[in-house]
């Protein structure tokens, strides 16, 4: 029963005991307990062999005739009793033994007790011994007392044993000096060098489960009971007949009490709490349930998140001002390219000229006339050549400006006279004529005739290949490449998805870029195949730039959109800049610096930092660093062309006022 | 209203008066310290009235110590020169200008403005000038060209006959700018191409072997020694002494040369291209203009180079030239594209002494002669020249 108590005093145990495994267990024990008595009762009386029933009530046979078995298992009757009252009571009077008789009740026969056996009764009811023999007050002799004698009890000698050494015992430590002498046996053994005692938390993990004691968190605690859980609450806590039936409408998880505060007379007549059990079990539920570890919050700041952008001002060099600004052209600068030196600047004008600038004073040099607006001018990157592409109308020109080292003058005139045509002629989609007379003194050198307008030129960086675009919806020739020692033109593109809006040449490796309206195309010009299709996400890209490592390209758009993408990451935008308020005309990168800039119509050159790594894991690192404004917009147009100094961190803008802006 | 004790000091022995403290109202000008000193300068020794501007003030133990300087008079415009086309650079000495225009020619003009000679040969503008020496009425002259070539001419002033002498090709790029040694026998040239050489000044009357075109662009010159060393074209060339150039380059540095070997002996790394330098013996500094519009005056021996004594920031423009005053330690003479030349003292830092805004459009060159004549030529076609005299009068003091 103690454990009983123990076990349901704790809430918990109940929930314990309420599985059948445990209860049966319980169950057992009782069994197991109860068999064990019925054993030693039965030993003890084993000698008594004239019933055989055991000790057991004798009145289980009062409704039989017999009262057991005997030995050989029959059945010993009942001696035949059948005195009423009054024989009993004459019996009395008239047997002189009536006095002397006794019923055996395992068998149930009258027994006469003797002469003997009545003395033994008597002298037992007067508490005397049994035996009559027995003298309780014999004198008592003391043997040994404390009074010395003179004389000893016995005079024996002491044994010559008890003065000499013992023999076996001298053997024994001989033994015994003889083992520590071997070393057999060590005399002081060492001490146990495993302490005895050690540090149970020594090596604790303050993070393994039992850290959690640290962030000890105790289960939480019962709500006190209030007065309205009182036997005899004061008369507010009780419900009126509207709150009772309110709260009875109520959902129980709702209810503000669990239960209805009754008013009792006195505390014995309080009930039995009939949601007891329940109560329990749903303050077990909220025991388990309950958080058993302090979790630790991490608290981040949103700001933190952000990647920090390093400032502008640690970024440095890039253009923050203006310097000098070209003038001459009386209409709108669409073009501009710097000679590989960076001595010399030519732009191209819609006033049909092209003029040549020193970049160093913003002195025009040299004004060449051509035959329509020019659309495109491009500076022939290699620094042993010097011509210039200027693509007007139909044609695409190559000019000779004379400046820089004469000596590449005219080894490049050297080089274009010493052409020898071929001995067969092959049809090809442009001409190729020698500019002569007038032209030839102003520096044409090659007039190329296309059959459609040409809008783009560009060199690769050999210097030896041209590549021009004429936009024409759903024709064929859109693109041509020209080798200009060979006069020999090329279509690398028997049919050409979409509207050409600007070629590139990789600097580096043989592969070629197409943007069209949407998409760059990258083609892979040794094995001719479309290599890598990047989707701008723009509507209409106008411009587009290849970083100088070839892995990175900057897609100008009309939506106001710079696109960033990372050939090695991904064909979709890498980063999509919107900085820019109207279209962008214009991107450019820079050769060595890291940067890159845009122009737009709404008349600002944006600069920003574009860091590639050269690790393979690290993004590129883009951070807009300057806005640089210098031109006024005209007819709606702000800037048209931008391009960068190829040795210093300077970019030129060319705008629709007919000027061409130094920022440095 | 508050006093100050003042005392005041000079380093011009001139202007000494006696180390006294006085007691000054404290919110008194410029002007009216120069009243108190001009009236105690008489009291001394019944001088004449002088301008006098404050210099530097510091305090000390609750005195103020005002040092006191004369004050300069502002540089008078004397003559304007017009050209044909942009000037792109100026050299004077005590009696002619040579100008270089980009028109392809040289000129001389006399001090009062007046056109004496035209050096024409070059086929391309003419980017720098620059006088040998003079025996006599004949004089010896220099012009670099965009051409690649410099030319050395023979200038008779008597006669007014000029004679290319030679004609120095080696340069790859256009020859930018010309310096003649101290000894004017030498000088050396930077070009675009990178490269500095060293080129004789002597003018041999030897006899060509073939009878070449001597008469047209005299006799073919090459140099005497190049050095290479700057990854940008050099902007500006001069000579520290007999031995050591002194070259500025838009590669952002400015290097030290040792004329006799050959070797380089310093750099100074800038952040900014150099577009012109200056070296003034009597400071020893040098001064650099560059593209982000500060005149900065650097030390040449500092070992550890990139070290910027004082930056002289009012410009709005690229400093395109920078002069020292031949006779004055502290003064320097800037031209800037924002169309002003400024004239500074390197003790106040903080502003020019005097704007002199008379250029139109781009000043592309300046130049102080000895005789105290600043020099100034642009993009507008115009040359000014102004009288500067304070500064003979301070060096005769």
């Amino acid at each position: 029963s103690q454990t009983k108590k123990s076990l349901f005093s704790d809430p918990r145990s109940v929930w314990f005991i309420s599985s059948p495994s445990c209860v049966m267990f319980l169950w057992h024990t009782v069994k197991w307990a109860d068999s064990l008595l019925i054993f030693i009762t039965f030993s003890v009386r084993s000698q008594d062999i004239r019933n055989t029933v055991g000790n057991i009530p004798m009145e289980w046979y009062k409704d039989y005739p017999h009262i057991g078995y005997d030995l050989e298992g029959k059945k010993i009757f009942k001696p035949i009793r059948n005195k009423d009252e009054l024989d009993e009571f004459l019996d009395k009077m008239e047997n002189p033994d009536y006095w002397r008789t006794v019923q055996d009740k395992m068998t149930g026969a009258d027994i006469r007790l003797s002469d003997e056996q009545v003395d033994l009764v008597h002298r037992l009811q007067q508490g005397k011994f049994g035996d009559v023999n027995f003298n309780e007050y014999e004198p008592a002799i003391d043997f040994f007392s404390n009074e010395v004698m003179i004389h000893p009890v016995t005079n024996r000698p002491q044994d010559k044993r008890s003065f000499i050494p013992s023999l076996i015992e001298k053997e024994k430590v001989g033994k015994l000096v003889h083992a520590i002498k071997m070393g057999w046996i060590k005399p002081h053994r060492p001490k146990e060098t495993t302490p005895q005692y050690y540090d149970l938390w020594a090596k604790e993990d303050p993070n393994s489960i039992l850290g959690r004691h640290k962030m000890h968190i105790p289960a939480p605690k019962m709500k006190l009971p209030g007065h309205e859980e009182s036997y005899n609450p004061p008369p507010e806590y009780l419900m009126s007949e509207e709150e009772r039936l309110a709260w009875e409408q109520q959902d129980p998880e709702y209810r503000k009490l669990s239960f209805l505060p009754q008013k009792f007379a006195c505390l014995r007549a309080v009930p039995a709490y009939s949601r007891f059990i329940h109560e329990r079990f749903e303050r077990c539920l909220d025991l388990y349930l309950c958080p058993r570890q302090r979790k630790m919050r991490v608290n981040v700041n949103p700001e933190d998140l952000i990647p920090k952008l390093p400032k502008p001002k640690d970024l440095q060099p890039f253009p923050t001002t203006q310097s000098l600004v070209y003038r001459g052209h009386s209409s709108l600068v669409r073009s501009i390219s710097i000679s590989p030196s960076g001595q010399w600047l030519v732009s191209g004008s819609d006033d049909c000229t092209v003029r040549f600038w020193e970049v160093s004073t913003a002195r025009c040099l040299k004004t060449v006339e051509v035959g329509g607006a020019v659309k495109g001018v491009a500076w022939n990157p290699n620094p042993s050549i010097c011509l210039v592409a200027v693509s007007y109308d139909d044609t695409v020109v190559l000019l000779n400006p004379g400046l820089g080292d004469r000596l590449v003058c005219t080894a490049t005139d050297q080089l274009i006279s010493s052409y020898e045509e071929p001995e067969e002629v092959k049809d090809q989609p442009v001409q190729w004529a020698v500019a002569e007379g007038e032209g030839h003194e102003q520096g044409h050198r090659l007039i190329l005739k296309h059959p459609k307008a040409v809008r783009q030129v560009t060199w690769h960086g050999k210097g030896d290949y041209l590549a021009c675009v004429m936009p024409d919806n759903g024709n064929s020739l859109q693109v041509v490449i020209h080798q200009v020692s060979k006069r020999r033109t090329q279509n690398p593109f028997r049919k050409n998805k979409g509207l050409v809006q600007c070629v590139s040449f990789h600097p580096i490796r043989p592969y070629f870029f197409v943007a069209t309206q949407r998409y760059v195309r990258v083609y892979n010009l040794i094995k001719q195949e479309l290599t890598k299709k990047l989707m701008a996400n723009c509507k209409w890209i106008s411009s587009m730039a290849i970083h100088p490592g070839g892995d990175n390209v900057i897609c100008g758009s009309y939506d106001c959109r710079l696109a960033w993408f990372d050939l090695d990451l991904s064909t979709k935008p890498y980063k999509v800049l919107r900085h820019h308020k109207k279209a962008l005309r214009s991107v450019a990168y820079h050769r060595h610096y890291p940067l890159f800039a845009s122009g737009s119509d709404d008349g600002n050159v944006i600069v920003c930092h574009g860091m590639v790594y050269n690790d393979l894991l690290q993004n590129p690192l883009i951070v807009p660093v300057k806005v640089l404004k210098g031109h006024t917009i005209t007819h709606d147009l702000g800037v048209l062309d931008v391009t960068f100094h190829p040795t210093q961190p300077w970019v030129f803008s060319s705008g629709a006022d007919g000027t061409v802006c130094l920022f440095t | 209203m508050s006093q100050v004790q003042a005392r005041f000091f000079t380093e011009n022995k001139k202007y000494l008066i006696d180390d006294v403290p006085f007691s000054i109202p404290a919110a008194s000008e410029v002007t009216d310290l120069s009243a108190v000193i001009n009236k105690l300068l008489e009291a001394k020794n019944g001088h004449e009235s002088v301008q006098l501007c404050v210099v530097c003030v510091c305090l000390q133990e609750d005195v103020v110590e005002i040092e006191y300087v004369e004050k300069f008079t502002a540089p008078q415009p004397e003559e304007c020169i017009m050209h044909d086309d942009w000037i792109s650079s100026v050299e004077a000495d005590s009696e002619w200008i040579l100008t270089g225009s980009y028109d392809k020619t040289a000129r001389i003009w006399s001090m009062e403005g007046k056109a004496v000679m035209t050096v024409a040969g070059h086929t391309d503008v003419v980017k720098d000038v620059a006088w040998v020496k003079r025996d006599g009425l004949s004089s010896l002259l220099l012009s670099a060209s965009l051409d690649q070539t410099i030319m050395l001419w023979e200038w008779n002033s008597e006669r007014n006959k000029v004679k290319a002498r030679h004609c120095c090709r080696g340069h790859a790029g256009s020859v930018d700018t010309v310096a003649v040694d101290p000894t004017r026998t030498k000088f050396c040239s930077g070009s675009w191409d990178k490269m500095l050489k060293i080129w004789s000044a002597e003018s041999n009357e030897m006899m060509p072997r073939k009878k070449q075109k001597t008469e047209q662009m005299g006799l073919t010159r090459t140099p005497l020694m190049t050095f290479s060393g700057h990854n940008e074209a050099v902007s500006s060339v001069l000579w520290m002494d007999a031995e050591e150039l002194c070259s500025a380059s838009w590669d952002h540095t400015i290097r030290l040369w040792d004329a006799e070997t050959g070797g380089q002996k310093n750099a100074i790394t800038g952040s900014k291209v150099f577009n012109c330098i200056s070296y003034s013996p009597l400071c020893r500094r040098l001064a650099s203009g560059t593209t982000d519009r500060h005149v900065r005056l650097w030390d040449p021996r500092s070992k550890d180079g990139s070290l910027v004594l004082l930056s002289l920031t009012s410009h709005n423009g690229w400093v395109t030239a920078v002069r020292w005053s031949p006779s004055h330690e502290h003064q320097l003479v800037s031209g800037s594209l924002d169309n002003v030349v400024k004239l500074w003292d390197t003790r106040s830092c903080k502003a020019p002494l005097y704007d002199l805004a008379a250029h139109e459009d781009k000043v592309m060159c300046v130049d102080w002669t000895e005789n105290g004549l600043i020099l100034s030529g642009g993009a507008d076609n115009k040359l000014y020249t102004y009288r500067y005299s304070a500064c003979v009068s301070d060096a005769g003091a």
